[in-house]
């Protein structure tokens, strides 16, 4: 489910063959993630058969999936501007700034669950929107931005909270936000059928999140405009896009998804501080480019983007479950990462020998 | 803007910011000397300030080389600590000899660069991906050395080098400062530094005229890993001890001195007094914050409006010359 933008410079997955086996096997080879479908597979299974303890519902699962959404979340906001051939160092610290305003929104102003977090994703995406806004008009490099932007961004949120809290947290809880950590959809009940234990309510964003996203760059005028622009910056500000405005929207988007982020997080951790987002960097370009998603812009693949947090978090759950120590987990998701790309590499080299060829 | 203007005009404003950089550096001092009746002046004060200055140095120059052929380096802190354990507890545990481990050092920093650049170069993955795995990978294998203790009781010669200072300057300055002068060399007369410089600036123009810019980038990474071997030589000097913490929040600042200093992140073109300069400014930073006992976290919010400030600046500057404003740029590691 990879999004291209149709310009002329992309070269779309090899179609057309004459033999039906070459056509099944192109199409499977080409999707990246049918591979990551089937990695998963076979990790679950292994991890499965080894320790049967992997599919305990509440203590292994519930906690697993809980993370996949909340990184898929983390993963999105990066794909918002990579999809313009961007980057964003200060996707944690956003995540952090975002939070911030909900707990402030419920300890200082004492706002109810929903409107706090509509305050937060509020600020998120106007932080997002200025830094795009910054790289719009002064033509400075994403990643020199949005690096500028983190270290402000650590500053000022660690400053606020020795400001305004004694404890460096925010810890004050509204109506709602306890039953959102700790209930599945075995608590969601449609007569005598619930759903599964496995399955936290607050995933229930994530899903949100990736509908929204997925639409936006699949149907809606503004994504693919989106996505035009990181394929080809210039030949789509002589089409008449306002890459200006796709810019600014793109890093507004990537601010509020890191903000809903930030959000997943505290709600699961309990309280709001400023170390939300501290280990948001790595996970965000993992799940995105495992995913399939270009780091130069104009392809993005939403659905993958899930498929390649859930890889990473399976393994890291599969691996402690074996009784392997924290550093081996770090050790293998960058070797995974690299072996990953390289077969994602092998493959380009195939189709476009191929692609010659014919 | 084409890639010839694009160079005489970077090289204009580099010469201006390397400018900027020195008055603002000096009303620093001054100002701080003021502020303080004179006592930042005093011998002791000076050694304190200048002594957490080396690794900036070394890791901003570490950075500058990968950037110069349009490269960036992930890597850097977790190169660098990994490097500063397996040294430690090589010393410690395998009794090798002080000599022994700074070489050594030097040797696994430049060797870990080289394989940063040479997957770089043989899977055509985005060096910004390749570094960002290996990163990952080494901060696993500094925990694996080290665990969650913290090395200490190594060689008390490296110690005392570490805390000697000659006329109240730091030795491990003057080895930053060695090390830069020697780079700034290297990047300006000798043929490899130039043919690092070529193929940052038009790859397409290097090939043309026979550089190979596989080789290039395996170089470049190459000595960016080295450079980083001393870091963590000067580290283990002069730090209290090594851990797993180490080199965590290199990252960053070692992005801040080269973009402070005016290095173009599209790589061709490198300035390494203006990133010796702008390492020195954020020490200043770090100091006057010491001295009015403001909260740390000032620091980082500072680097952050002044990094944003200078590029900003620097870009007007830039357009303002030319007379070309550029609606879009692409991301910074494309192509």
């Amino acid at each position: 489910m990879t999004m291209l933008a149709d310009s002329p410079n992309q070269s779309a997955p090899a179609s057309g063959e004459s033999s039906t086996f070459a056509k099944l096997f192109a199409k499977v080879f080409a999707n990246q993630r049918t591979g990551l479908v089937l990695l998963i597979i076979v990790l679950v299974v292994i991890f499965g058969s080894l320790r049967s303890a992997f599919f305990n519902e509440q203590l292994v699962l519930f906690p697993m999936v809980q993370q996949i959404a909340m990184l898929t979340v983390v993963g999105l906001s990066q794909l918002a501007v990579l999809s313009i051939g961007h980057l964003n160092i200060a996707v944690g610290q956003m995540a952090a700034f975002g939070a911030m305003f909900m707990g402030m929104a419920y300890q200082v102003w004492h706002l109810p669950l929903y409107a706090g977090l509509l305050v937060g994703l509020l600020a998120g995406a106007a932080i997002g929107a200025l830094t795009g806004l910054i790289i719009a008009t002064s033509g400075v490099n994403s990643f020199v931005t949005t690096l500028a932007m983190n270290f402000a961004l650590l500053g000022l949120v660690s400053l606020v909270y020795t400001q305004f809290t004694t404890m460096a947290a925010f810890t004050t809880k509204p109506d709602g936000m306890e039953q959102l950590r700790r209930y599945s959809l075995a608590d969601v009940c449609v007569g005598q059928v619930c759903g599964s234990n496995a399955i936290p309510q607050i995933a229930i964003f994530a899903v949100l999140a990736m509908c929204l996203v997925g639409y936006l760059f699949s149907r809606a005028r503004t994504g693919r405009e989106m996505l035009f622009v990181g394929a080809n910056p210039v030949a789509a500000e002589l089409s008449g896009i306002p890459v200006r405005h796709r810019i600014i929207g793109a890093h507004a988007l990537s601010g509020a998804l890191a903000a809903l982020a930030g959000f997943m997080l505290a709600v699961t951790s309990g309280s709001f501080t400023a170390g939300i987002g501290s280990e948001f960097m790595i996970p965000s370009f993992l799940g995105p480019v495992l995913g399939g998603t270009l780091l130069t812009g104009g392809a993005v693949a939403v659905f993958g983007t899930f498929l390649g947090i859930a890889l990473t978090q399976i393994i890291k759950q599969g691996l402690t479950m074996i009784g392997a120590s924290v550093q081996s987990l770090s050790i293998s998701l960058g070797a995974i990462l690299l072996v990953a790309l390289s077969v994602d590499r092998i493959r380009q080299v195939v189709s476009e020998r191929r692609a010659v060829r014919r | 803007m084409t890639s010839l203007e694009n160079l005489t005009s970077t090289r204009i404003s580099l010469r201006n910011t390397e400018t900027t950089l020195v008055v603002v550096a000096v009303v620093g001092v001054v100002a701080l000397t003021i502020s303080s009746h004179g006592a930042m002046l005093s011998g002791n004060s000076i050694q304190a300030t200048l002594a957490y200055l080396a690794t900036p140095i070394l890791i901003g120059l570490a950075q500058m080389v990968a950037l110069s052929v349009g490269q960036m380096n992930l890597s850097v802190g977790a190169l660098g600590g990994f490097v500063a354990v397996a040294a430690g507890s090589a010393m410690v545990s395998l009794g090798v000899p002080a000599w022994l481990a700074v070489i050594g050092s030097v040797a696994l920093g430049a060797l870990g660069g080289a394989i940063n650049g040479a997957l770089v170069v043989f899977t055509r993955i985005n060096g910004f991906i390749v570094t960002l795995a290996t990163m990952t990978i080494l901060t696993g294998l500094q925990y694996e050395v080290v665990g969650t203790e913290t090395i200490s009781n190594y060689s008390s010669g490296l110690r005392q080098i570490g805390a000697a200072a000659i006329l109240h300057i730091p030795v491990v300055l003057l080895v930053a400062l060695a090390v830069a002068a020697l780079l700034a060399l290297f990047m300006r007369r000798s043929l490899p530094g130039r043919r690092l410089l070529a193929s940052g600036g038009n790859p397409l123009a290097a090939k043309l005229s026979g550089i190979s810019n596989d080789r290039s980038v395996v170089f470049a990474h190459c000595l960016s890993g080295l450079i980083i071997g001393v870091a963590a030589v000067v580290t283990l000097a002069s730090a209290p001890g090594v851990n797993q913490s180490i080199g965590g929040d290199w990252l960053l600042s070692s992005f801040a001195a080269p973009i402070i200093g005016g290095v173009a992140l599209s790589g061709g073109s490198v300035s390494v007094t203006g990133t010796v300069l702008a390492a020195l400014i954020i020490r200043l930073v770090d100091v006057a914050r010491a001295q009015f006992s403001l909260d740390p976290n000032w620091i980082n919010f500072v680097i952050g409006a002044v990094v944003l400030g200078t590029v900003v600046l620097a870009h007007r500057r830039q357009t303002g010359k030319t007379g070309s404003p550029r609606a879009t740029r692409r991301g910074a590691t494309t192509g």
